[in-house]
């Protein structure tokens, strides 16, 4: 195929992939903050700040993969 | 009408349009820009990145000065949603995460807070160009916030401490041989992630408003109420984003500013 090089399908797996894990990740750190939540309302402030920094930190490693996949698509 | 949509002929090259080369139209520029930068004469020229982020300085300061300047003991209108803003920095970013000792650091943080706030703003304009859309802009915050963090670590640890207390203690000793290079390159991945997740937010709010306008093109006009409905969704989202980016970059500096204030022991 002309003008379509292994390094275009390498860019979108990397972001697929790479997406994956952050995904399933923040699900569940969403899904647990949520849970305490609900259980202790008046924690619910302290909780979300954590979220917060969590759901970035997890997401930094999905990120990686973006740079990844920028840096193979403009290969 | 037509003029436009031939302008656009997205249609693959088999049928005679162009639409391989959509991504030219999105191009890469922040990206190539960046590493052009990195070659030693450095490029001072004055482009749309230095342009915005002169605006949104100027706009951040004057709606400060305006909020904090003024008769009336009871804040109203803009006034109070600027104090509401910066109460929140204050209380919930800087207090928070640094303590009461924190508020020498007041400046800094907010400082970041209301540029990236006003900066993300400013690109939703139409028109308007988001300067932290370039890669340049966010490492160079990025690079401003590791100066900080570790100067604050050598000012309140010591210059050698601060590099022994990286490595957390009570490790068996081979060990850290292995901590402190892991440590160190976590300590370089601090700024990388920041620079790249505000980068990488922005410019992907921008591609996907853009890609959905380019729906229509694609498929014709016929679509341009749903394409032009999703992409004011999005635009409102991106509005969400532009808060939420510019929080999550003060937070985690404060955070990074934190772990170099009390170390762990």
């Amino acid at each position: 195929m002309e003008g379509i090089n292994l390094a275009h399908l390498g860019s979108g797996l990397a972001i697929g992939l790479g997406a994956l894990g952050p995904g399933v990740g923040v699900g569940l750190l969403v899904g647990k903050a949520l849970e305490g939540m609900a259980r202790q309302p008046e924690m619910a402030g302290k909780l979300q700040v954590a979220m917060f920094i969590g759901i970035a930190i997890a997401e930094s490693i999905a990120l990686y993969s973006f740079v990844i996949a920028i840096l193979l698509f403009t290969k | 009408m037509q003029q436009i949509f031939n302008e656009f002929n997205l249609r693959p090259e088999s049928q005679g349009g162009h639409g391989e080369r959509i991504f030219e139209v999105i191009n890469l520029e922040p990206i190539n820009h960046f590493i052009r930068s990195l070659h030693l004469p450095i490029d001072v020229t004055i482009n749309k990145a230095v342009v915005m982020m002169w605006l949104s300085a100027i706009v951040a300061f004057a709606l400060i000065y305006y909020a904090g300047h003024g008769r009336g003991l009871v804040a109203r209108g803009l006034k109070n949603a600027m104090e509401a803003i910066f109460q929140f920095v204050k209380l919930d970013i800087v207090e928070e995460q640094l303590g009461h000792a924190g508020q020498s650091y007041l400046p800094f943080v907010g400082g970041l807070f209301f540029f990236i706030l006003f900066n993300n703003l400013l690109g939703l304009i139409p028109a308007g160009f988001s300067a932290g859309s370039n890669l340049s802009v966010t490492a160079t915050l990025a690079g401003m916030v590791l100066i900080v963090i570790i100067y604050t670590g050598i000012k309140n640890q010591g210059p050698l401490r601060y590099w022994v207390n990286l490595a957390p203690g009570g490790l068996p000793k081979p060990l850290y041989v292995l901590m402190y290079p892991i440590e160190f390159i976590s300590l370089l991945s601090k700024p990388f992630s920041l620079a790249v997740r505000l980068f990488a937010n922005l410019l992907a709010g921008h591609i996907v408003i853009f890609s959905m306008l380019t729906l229509m093109f694609l498929f014709g006009l016929w679509l341009a109420p749903v394409s032009l409905a999703v992409a004011t969704a999005i635009y409102a989202f991106e509005i969400f984003v532009a808060f939420m980016q510019a929080y999550i970059f003060t937070i985690l500096t404060s955070v990074y500013l934190g772990q170099a204030l009390h170390p762990e022991h």
